[in-house]
């Protein structure tokens, strides 16, 4: 196929000025380092889920009080116990719930509405009576013992008697006053999460606040320092670094008292370190990069080439330290006070509610399903925040 | 062009050793000789360029000429001023004077800064210029090296590797200086774009009277853009001389090897050429060879090149050469 | 006459990347002759690279050969099964890269490198292919091989690499040897060495070599023909007297324009640069890519691509100035013939 066979109009062997086409223009919109994260970000489908998960954290825990009538260390002992969702009797025109003690309350609409008064109580035939608006009802719990000698899960353990007839559930409703049911003392489980949700986002913010501020900064120096400087500032850092969390904060909780404050100083002392090494780390390869060296030939200050040079090209590995230390603060937090090293009542940490649900766990286990499901998903949304935080911040994954 | 024998720059046995410890406690120190006992000056208004192979320290010169690194030995006299001792507040003024085009145009741009503020930054830190006027410069450099005024808000990514490198050298210009080193400033450009970031750098000098120092390994375009040419083998100078009389009349034999070893986009002459081919490797540079350090590889080495080294003579018009054959041709 | 070894037709290769098509060849035809060696020539983006990587169906993810024929010694290579390729690698087709430090594995030693070649495809023993590889490195003239042949490539210099490189690659005395800028990363001292060597071996083992690089002093010294690469296609194609001093694309007398010569005159010289940059191959331009930077561009330039026009030596170039309606046109061909 020969060139011989095409025959072009004349004009088209006209002569074209192609200058124009040589000036450097650019086609393609500016797209700064933090726009392009923010689109790979968001293409990141778990990542979105962890980002709107501790969004949806945080205004929980800043407003979600505020939704409920409690505050979070009012008890009342008569409501202690509640479970979030219950089977419900009807007597009469009333709803009634039959507590796990056998106790009775009113209920309507999954309000409750008030403890029934007891009438009569039965040791030897271990009954009790309850003014139900006027109608007795009986609780007959002497088919506990018979169960638990048959080890049969399934065995009645109870009767709800009104005259002959025996009462059915009518049905299944949400506490609708206590949203996540009470705890031992009676205290509204949905306020105490919830603040604890506040505790642990404070514990979280002060790890975070520390490693930036101090951390970066010291870690950057120690880098840019290089020598002998950076070697004793690292061996300081690995001292800090092999002091046992646990025995420390005890030391701590000797001097300070226990408490949240105890809590952050721990906290905030300890954190920093591993992002030093982790910015040291950066700043060490970052240091030899031509853009600083030409930073340095054009005089500027250690100051200037730290702040506008060093750091901003650290920022990716520090962001994703950030997000991922934080559900390491918050579990570590969690566990303190689990253990009893923590925030002291009646303060409500995830932790510490897990640690009084104990007890009661095999009658009242939604009193530890609550703070475990936070504490889970907080720490998972932070987690995929992270994980996808690390993956759009690599600049190697550019375009 | 008339060059006038002024001399912007003296080089005085300039020494740069890096250290390595070893041993239990790292006591024991062994050095590498980057570059050991250099002296050369550089005229006014000219181009010297400095080629050698990796490890041979030209690189390593430029730095400490600007301070990047300290000085080990010697002195570094820039219009008549020791510069080479000089603390970091001292050598302030000097960065005016002194600037640098660096090798890898993606590494020396920072990325996070708008082009604008890259090149704004040395009048930002020596507070030449502020608000608008600052604004003013930057446009009349982004002209000035062939981009447009918008550009100043983009991001270096946004650019070619030439570009990149055009923008280095507005940085540099932004503070005006006299005297630019330029560190391998082609060597990772594609060979059409090379021409015209060259074109650029001959065509500033006439007009700002700029004097270069030129390092680059690929010695068919030193010679093009220098007026004279050092050659560097393992931390040594071992012949400076003009750049057309280097390629006619290599005397010393590394610099003979090189010249050869160069291949000429020319099949006719490729195939008659006789090429000098080295045998080996270039030694270590923390185990140099005694005397000259060449002589492993050369093949004229003789006895005394083993006990003494040769040092830099001039053998007539400036032409000078560190080699023993010299004292036989030369008398 | 001898026979062609590869015969590479219209091949056409992608990148499919979530931005688009990156069309980094686009229709590219040559061949090769036995113990011919054969320049590939081109800047970044041109797609010389790619070209090979084709060739050697080393494609990575998401890059693919969309169209085209591949004929190594008479069979379509790229209707191959993937193990009849692995066969092939190796054994009649070997690659040496640019960066012998990353082209070894550094935890293994350089002779179980080259073993490794000789033992998959020629069956040896231990024992003789040891033997073997000690010969190779020898013939790639590494001093003391007996010795060498235990190192690790850490304790190779950059020249000594690439020889080890070729040694593994000419192990099993291939038919074709890929050579993908051997000689960027290193001084110029041993650039010479290495190249006098695939000289020499080329001869001795009667291999075709594909060059490829940007260098044109190289091509100039090692090739017998040449291909000129630009934006995906191949401009011009001829024999290495006919491209230095016949050239007939303005690409090919912009590059010869652009480059230094030692052996001028530094008074004399101009460099004449080609302005503008390569295209972007995601979008590559309708008609003839060198358009935007041709100083010679006509209305029909920019609009359909040309067809090759040939000589009878088989000298061709894709250029609409080579058309017989095409107007008279002063060119400034570059060339400089023996200027000394």
């Amino acid at each position: 196929m020969s060139n011989e066979n095409i025959v072009l109009s004349k004009d088209m062997w006209e002569k074209v000025d192609t200058s124009l086409l040589q000036s450097d223009v650019i086609a393609r919109p500016s797209m700064t380092y933090w726009q392009d994260a923010w689109r790979r970000l968001k293409q990141n489908k778990l990542s979105m889920i962890g980002l709107i998960t501790v969004i949806i954290l945080t205004s929980l825990a800043v407003f979600g009080p505020m939704l409920s009538a409690f505050e979070y260390s009012d008890q009342d002992l008569s409501m202690s116990g509640l479970p979030p969702r219950f089977d419900y009797y009807q007597v009469g025109d009333k709803q009634i719930y039959l507590h796990k003690e056998y106790r009775l309350y009113e209920v309507e609409n999954g309000e409750f509405i008030q403890a029934l008064p007891k009438t009569k109580e039965d040791m030897m035939k271990r009954q009790r009576v309850y003014d139900v608006d006027g109608t007795p009802v009986v609780v007959d719990y002497s088919f506990a013992a018979k169960a638990r000698k048959s080890g049969d899960p399934n065995a009645k353990k109870f009767e709800l008697r009104v005259g002959e007839e025996v009462l059915q559930p009518v049905g299944k409703s949400f506490n609708k006053t206590f949203w996540f049911g009470t705890d031992a003392l009676g205290r509204d489980l949905y306020v105490r999460v919830l603040f604890g949700a506040r505790i642990s986002l404070t514990v979280a913010l002060v790890a975070t606040v520390v490693q930036f501020f101090i951390g970066v900064l010291y870690g950057g120096v120690s880098g840019y320092l290089g020598g002998r400087a950076d070697n004793i500032m690292m061996r300081i850092v690995d001292i800090i670094a092999t002091i046992p969390l646990l025995l420390y904060v005890i030391l701590l909780m000797v001097v300070f008292g226990s408490g949240l404050k105890t809590i952050i100083i721990a906290i905030g002392s300890v954190y920093w370190v591993r992002m030093a090494r982790l910015v040291r780390g950066q700043v060490l390869s970052i240091k030899e990069q031509e853009y600083v060296m030409a930073a340095q030939t054009l005089g500027a200050s250690t100051w200037r080439i730290m702040v506008r040079h060093l750091i901003p090209n650290a920022m990716g590995p520090i962001i994703v330290s950030l997000a991922m230390t934080i559900p390491n603060a918050i579990f570590t937090e969690s566990f303190l006070s689990f253990i009893g090293l923590g925030v002291s009542a009646p303060m409500a940490s995830w932790g510490t509610l897990a640690s009084d649900a104990l007890g009661g766990l095999r009658t009242y286990a939604y009193q530890l399903f609550y703070p475990s499901l936070f504490i889970s998903l907080t720490v998972l949304a932070f987690n995929f925040l992270g994980d996808g935080l690390r993956d759009a911040l690599d600049p190697r994954l550019r375009k | 062009m008339e060059k006038k024998n002024d001399v912007l720059l003296e080089v005085k046995n300039l020494k740069k050793y890096f250290p390595i410890t070893h041993g239990l406690f790292g006591n024991k120190k062994k050095y590498v000789k980057a570059v050991d006992d250099i002296t050369f000056s550089i005229n006014r208004g000219e181009t010297l360029g400095l080629v050698g192979e990796s490890g041979c320290g030209k690189s390593t010169t430029g730095r400490t000429l600007i301070r990047l690194y300290d000085v080990t030995g010697g002195e570094v006299i820039y219009d008549g001023t020791d510069i080479s001792h000089l603390n970091e507040n001292e050598m302030r003024p000097f960065r005016k004077k002194i600037q640098m085009i660096f090798q890898d145009p993606y590494a020396s741009l920072n990325t996070r800064m708008t082009v604008g503020d890259i090149i704004g930054e040395p009048l930002d830190i020596h507070g030449l210029a502020t608000g608008e006027e600052r604004q003013k410069i930057i446009w009349d450099l982004l002209e000035r090296v062939g981009l447009n005024k918008d550009h100043a808000n983009r991001y270096p990514h946004e650019f070619s590797g030439g570009q990149r490198q055009r923008i280095g050298i507005a940085r540099a210009l932004a503070v005006s200086p006299e005297f630019i080193i330029c560190d391998e400033p082609i060597s990772a450009l594609d060979v059409s774009i090379q021409a015209q970031v060259v074109n650029m750098l001959q065509d500033l000098q006439e007009e700002l009277g700029l004097t270069y120092l030129f390092i680059a390994h690929d010695l068919s375009m030193v010679k093009y853009i220098s007026d004279r040419i050092g050659v560097m083998y393992l931390g040594k100078l071992v012949e400076v001389a003009d750049a057309d009389k280097l390629y006619e009349d290599p005397e010393h034999p590394y610099s003979q090897a090189l010249l050869s070893a160069i291949p000429i986009p020319d099949p006719d002459i490729m195939k008659t050429s006789e090429r000098i081919i080295l045998e080996g490797d270039v030694p270590s540079p923390l185990n140099p060879p005694s005397g000259c350090r060449f002589r492993t590889r050369c093949r004229y080495a003789f006895d005394r090149c083993a006990s003494e080294e040769p040092l830099l003579r001039d053998i007539g018009e400036g032409h000078m050469v560190a080699c023993h054959l010299m004292d036989e041709k030369f008398k | 006459m001898s026979q062609k070894i590869l015969d590479v037709k219209n091949m056409k290769t992608s990148f499919y990347t979530h931005v688009g098509e990156v069309q980094a060849v686009r229709g590219v035809s040559f061949s090769l002759k036995k113990g011919e060696a054969l320049g590939i020539v081109g800047e970044s983006g041109s797609g010389k690279s790619v070209t090979s990587m084709s060739v050697m169906q080393l494609l990575q993810y998401p890059g693919k050969v969309k169209e085209g024929e591949i004929m190594f010694k008479g069979d379509d290579i790229l209707k191959k099964s993937k193990k009849d390729m692995m066969n092939i690698r190796g054994d009649e087709i070997a690659m040496i890269f640019q960066d012998p430090m990353t082209s070894l594995n550094p935890v293994y030693k350089i002779g179980d490198q080259i073993m490794e070649a000789i033992i998959r495809h020629q069956g040896l023993s231990k024992a003789e292919a040891r033997e073997k590889a000690i010969d190779m490195l020898r013939l790639v003239g590494i001093p003391s091989p007996e010795e060498r042949v235990d190192n690790y490539p850490h304790e190779f210099s950059g020249g000594m690499r690439q020889r080890a490189m070729i040694a593994i690659a000419l192990s099993c005395e291939p038919d074709l040897l890929i050579a993908d800028e051997p000689t960027t990363a290193l001084d110029v001292t041993i650039q010479a060495q290495i190249l006098e060597l695939l000289k020499e071996l080329s001869e001795k083992i009667d291999t075709s070599i594909i060059l490829i690089t940007h260098d044109l002093g190289v091509v100039a010294d090692v090739c017998d023909r040449i291909c000129v690469m630009y934006g995906g296609l191949i401009m011009e194609e001829g024999t290495a007297e006919e491209i230095f001093y016949e050239p007939m694309h303005p690409y090919t007398m912009g590059l010869l324009k652009s480059i230094p010569r030692m052996d001028e005159e530094s008074e004399d010289q101009r460099l004449i640069p080609i302005p503008g940059s390569p295209p972007d191959m995601i979008k590559p331009p309708v008609g003839c890519p060198f358009a935007a930077r041709c100083p010679y561009t006509m209305k029909v330039c920019m609009e359909k691509m040309p067809e090759y026009s040939v000589t009878e030596t088989g000298h061709r170039a894709v250029c609409w100035l080579n058309h017989k309606d095409a107007p008279e046109v002063q060119v400034d061909t570059g060339v400089k013939r023996g200027v000394k």
